[in-house]
This record gives C-alpha cells, structure tokens and sequence, in this order.
C-alpha cells in the first residue's frame, strides 16, 4: 500500500490537496459548509476541463495558447444561438462542441502538416478565434439564456454537488481510459515522450497530433458551455484569464513539460489544490487581484519540484 | 519573410541589385507600399496629415513591442511578459510623477530600468531552473502584474506633466515625434547586433548555445542580458503609450498585458527571425511592424470593424509563417 503510494503519479499532489483542505478548515470551520464545497465544486468542474485541455497537448510535448479563446468562441455560439435563433439547449450545445472540435482540428491539422512550432500557429488561431468571437457578439454578452440551461448550470444533484460534476466527471473517466487503456493514448504519450522513435515505431505523428488537438478544442469548449450555464450569461470575455489556469493545474500535478508524462487524476487534484487556495484567500479577506500572485508563485514552485524530481530520477537511473 | 521568394542565408547570384530586391526586407517594403496604395486608392483620408500622425505614432509603439520580443527571440527563448513589464513600468512611472513628484526625465529613466530590472529577473530564473523561458515568463507575467496591481490597486495615474504630453503630440515633418525615440532604438540594436561583440555572443548563444559556450560565450549571461534588454525595450514601448494617452492605465496592454502577445510576435517574425533563435532582422521586425501598423489603420479606415482586426491580424501572423515555410521548402528544392 505505501509502496503504491509513493510511486503513483498522483499521490503527492493528492496529499497537498487533502492536507491543504483540513488545514484551511482548522482556520476558518466555514470552509466545509455546504454552501461552500458546492461553490468550490462548481469552479473545479470548470477549471478541471480547461486544465485537461491543456493537459492533452502538454501530452505531446507542445503548447495551446488558444485554449481560452476557443473555449470563449464555443461559449458565445452557445449562447447565441439559443437567443438569436432560438435553436433548443441541446442542438447549440451540440454545435458549439462541434466548433471546438473544429477549431483544434484546425491547430493540429495546421501544425501536424506544417511542422510549425504549436507556440506560433496557437497565437495566430487565439487572434483569430478571439477575432471572430468579438465581430459575432460585437462586445455585448447575450443574456436570453433558457431557464432548463441556467437550471442545469447551478442546481444541485445531491447534497453539495452540482450538477456540472457529472459532465466533468465522466470526461475525467474518459481521459483516464483514453490514455491508459486505448492505444491512442499511448501513442500521444508516445509522441511527446520521443517523437522520433515513435515515428520509426510506427506512430504517425502528424495524425497524433490532430487527435490531440482536437480533443484540447473538444474540452475548452465543454468548459465554454458550462461556463455559459453557470454564469447564466454569454460573456465575450469568457476563456480571456483561462492561460495560466490552464498550466498551473496540470504543472501542479506533475506534468512534465516536455511532453510524455501527464496524469489525468493528478491533474484534477492540481486544479482542486488551486481551487482551495482561490478559496481560502476569499475566505481570509485577502484581496483577489492577490490570486494571480499565488498562482505564478505557485507555477514556479511546482515546475522547479518537477524538474528536482526528474533530475533525481535520471541520477538513479544512471547509478 | 515576405512574397519574394529569396532567403538571406542563401547567397543569391546575379548583380548587387537584384540581391538587394531579393531581400526580405525589401518585399517588406514592398508590401507596405502595395497596401497603402491601395488603401489610398479607397480612401484619401489614409494619407491625410491626421492619419499620417496617428499612423506614425502607432508604428512607434508596435515596432518597439516587436524589438522588445526581438531581444528575447535572438537567444532562442520568447517572452509572455513583455505587457505585464510594460505596464508594470509605466506604473512606476505615473507613480514617480503623480504621488513623489519627481521631475520626468528621472522618471522615464526609473521606468526603463524597472523594465530592465523584471526583464532581468526572467532571465535569471531562467538560467538558474534551466527551465523554458515560455514557462517562466507564464509565472512572472501573472507575478509581476499580479503584484503592480495589488500596490497600485488598480488605479490609473493621470498626473502626467504637460511637457511630457506634448512630446507625444508633437510632429515633426507629419509625422509623430514619437517615432524619434524608436528610430533611435532601432540605429542601437543595429550596432549592438551587428557591430558588437556581446550583440554577436548573443546570437551565437542562440544559434548553437554548446557550440558558443565551447567557444568562451557566457551563454546563461547573455540569456540575462537578453531578458534585461527586452525588459527595457518594453518600458520604452509603454513609456510612448503612456505620453500618447496621458496617463498610465493599468489595463493598457489588457488583461495581464497579453494585448501585446500577437503584435509582439508579428513583427520580429514578418521581419525573419528564426524562432529557434541565432537570426534576427531588425530593420526587418522595423518594416514588419510597419507592415501591421498600416495594414491596421487601413482596413479600421474601410471600416470593416474594430472587431475583425484581431482576426484579420491573427490570419496575417498565420499566412506569414506559411508563406515562409513554403518559400524555404522552394529554396531547398531548388538547391537540390
């Protein structure tokens, strides 16, 4: 039992979760209220999607910086078209999934094909996917959410739990099959991991990584929808503030940069880890514009532990 | 990078003046003349002496966002802060002026060396963690705003003295004054790549950064050098932004100061610089945000909507990077 503890990838970020959730509560009892677990439920649905957006190409060794602005694109066409063309909840989700999916194939597509760094060919598709979704709402949020949609976005399933956790939820179980059962998910693990030995084995990167790219548009625009249902609102500048969201997690639980070694389950207790600590700073009064000092603390905290870690690693494997 | 299929690295044949028009940065110029002709043909407004003025004036600002990536880019890293130093400088200076006083050359130089003093400190901890420089500057761009907004609580400092206004409204022959500063700039770079050893150990430690540390380069001090330089690149950038608008807003640059991420990539990469680091092309990342700038004010001018620019812009940086991927395909072809 403790030695499997200690070697699986998500047992450290687990125990920070956990310790850091008694210990805020030790402090201020009104952390384990209801009211409260559901609030932190509701922003770890969210942000457990955006994080494993970006997880999947860190998978691969690269980089989305169009998470957000995808991610905000799918939410508004969501939104609109259940208020402009009164399209049913279920058709604009579905069409608005479809863009996101569209939108990372469109990524892949571009750098699998051209070989571009993913840095350059993200920057441009963020610019334009932020381009078209302020040309398609010229600014102002559309408010004429259906009461199912709104319903769906804040109720509670039982107890503290919302609703949004079920989606959530199962894509984490997905994720988790996906890279430790299906051969797809090695072969992206394959890819970041060394992108040439799986070439030579057989793995064709290009395609590996369109099926990357478009799950990371597939994800950021499920958290765009739900985002849309909890907010009751779609806001223009959904996804603006989902970039250092979306690396923090992941780093935090252990992701390796370069590419090869992701974990989906330590990354979901990253993103509770940020949530709690987002939390406690409300809670203790601290101001909010202080969250974003933490989180790039924190960014280099975890990304210097990593590469200790790994170091250490590559010494014991020599010895 | 450009439509003109030629590439500086290769030696092109021919006579001294059909190298010259070979050149990228020539098929930069090109450009700029092809689109503002065009532009002009829809609108005469476009070279009006108002639109000359406020064109010239959003050139300064762009080209210098484009060198402050420049310096970053020549050793092989990038930088996500360059908005948030930017910000964060001109800050300390609405600071400086509003609440000490201080008279505003002092505070102009406090600014700038703010910028270098952040730029350096990405550059350390670069070097130190041997991490990514996207992966440190992702952390220090939310530090370094995070923190400029929680001191300055958001506030915008509008006790900018007069004389410092008027700088940025002055003209000199149509133009803004405000280019001054950034030709200026541009002469320096000029020298300091060409001309200079440390400008030259830079690019070698961006080029190949084993084979310039075999060869004496102090590779990890030029990486802090490079990251101090960008820093102060970016101050001046907000530091013109500030003397155009009157004031030092905190939201100038947008959230985190990523407003400047695009632009900040566009012209040092319409200019030629090769990612990977070891080329750059300052007079190219010059004419390349030249290029951005017009093509900007023009198609605002047609009125296609604020809100298509961003996109339009984006479509640039993309059929850019294609172009020159094709461009350098063609070449390697032909050579075989």
């Amino acid at each position: 039992m403790a030695r499997l503890i200690s070697q699986s990838d998500w047992a450290t970020p687990m125990i920070v979760a956990v310790s850091l959730g008694v210990l805020i509560s030790l402090f201020n009892p009104a952390f384990l209220s209801t009211f409260n677990i559901q609030v932190l439920l509701e922003a770890v649905s969210i942000n457990v999607l955006i994080a494993l957006s970006q997880m999947v190409i860190i998978a691969i060794g690269q980089m989305n910086l169009s998470v957000g602005a995808l991610g905000g694109l799918a939410a508004v066409i969501f939104a609109g078209l259940m208020e402009v063309f009164g399209l049913p909840p279920i058709v604009a989700g579905a069409l608005a999934l479809g863009v996101g999916l569209a939108g990372g194939f469109l990524n892949g597509l571009l750098i699998g094909l051209t070989g571009i760094s993913a840095f350059v060919i993200t920057l441009a598709t963020l610019s334009i996917f932020k381009g078209l979704n302020l040309a398609i709402t010229q600014a102002q949020p559309f408010y004429e959410i259906p009461d199912a949609v709104k319903h769906f976005g804040n109720a509670t399933l039982f107890g503290p739990f919302p609703i949004i956790f079920v989606p959530a939820a199962l894509i984490v179980v997905l994720l988790v099959v996906f890279f430790n059962r299906l051969p797809v998910g090695r072969w992206l693990l394959a890819v970041g991991g060394n992108a040439h030995s799986a070439e030579l084995s057989g793995i064709s990167t290009a395609k590996t990584v369109v099926i990357a790219h478009a799950i990371s548009g597939f994800l950021a625009a499920c958290a765009g929808v739900l985002l849309v249902a909890r907010l009751q609102l779609g806001q223009p500048t959904i996804g603006d503030d989902w970039l250092i969201m979306s690396f923090a997690a992941p780093i935090i639980g252990g992701a390796i940069l370069a590419g090869g070694h992701v974990s989906t389950v330590a990354t979901v207790f990253g993103v509770l880890i940020v949530a709690q600590i987002t939390q406690a700073l409300v809670l203790f009064h601290i101001d909010p514009f202080f969250v974003q000092v933490v989180l790039g603390l924190m960014i280099l905290a975890a990304v210097s532990v990593n590469q200790w870690r790994e170091l250490r690693m590559q010494r014991a494997g020599q010895e | 990078m450009s439509l003109v299929t030629s590439d500086a690295r290769k030696p092109v044949r021919g006579p001294e003046l059909m190298r010259l028009l070979l050149t990228n940065e020539f098929g930069l110029l090109l450009l700029i003349v092809v689109f503002g002709a065009l532009f002009y043909s829809v609108s005469s407004g476009f070279l009006s002496s108002f639109n000359l003025n406020s064109m010239s004036r959003a050139a300064a600002i762009n080209v210098m966002i484009g060198f402050s990536m420049m310096a970053v880019i020549a050793t092989g890293g990038l930088s996500l802060a360059v908005g948030a130093i930017g910000v964060c400088s001109a800050m300390v200076c609405g600071w400086l002026l509003q609440e000490i006083g201080l008279p505003w050359p002092y505070a102009l130089v406090a600014a700038i060396a703010t910028g270098a003093a952040l730029g350096a400190i990405n550059g350390m901890i670069e070097v130190k963690t041997r991490l990514h420089s996207f992966i440190v500057t992702l952390a220090t761009m939310s530090l370094f705003f995070g923190i400029m907004i929680f001191l300055t609580q958001a506030q915008t400092y509008r006790g900018i003295p007069a004389s410092f206004v008027s700088f940025g409204r002055m003209k000199v022959m149509g133009l803004s004054a405000t280019l001054g500063p950034t030709l200026v700039v541009a002469v320096a770079l000029i020298v300091l790549y060409n001309f200079t050893r440390v400008g030259k150990e830079m690019l070698a430690a961006g080029a190949k950064p084993q084979a310039a540390m075999l060869s004496g380069v102090r590779v990890g001090r030029m990486i802090v050098l490079a990251h101090a330089i960008s820093g102060g690149l970016a101050a001046i950038a907000a530091l013109l932004l500030v003397a155009r608008n009157g004031a030092a807003i905190p939201s100038m640059a947008g959230q985190q100061g990523q407003d400047w991420l695009l632009i900040a990539f566009l012209g040092p990469v319409l200019g030629g610089a090769v990612l990977t680091g070891g080329k750059i092309s300052v007079v190219g990342a010059f004419l390349g945000a030249v290029l951005v700038t017009v093509l900007s004010n023009g198609l605002l001018l047609m009125q296609i909507g604020d809100f298509w620019l961003q996109a339009t812009l984006g479509a640039t940086l993309l059929l850019a990077v294609l172009l020159d991927l094709a461009r350098r395909k063609f070449l390697e072809r032909r050579a075989q």
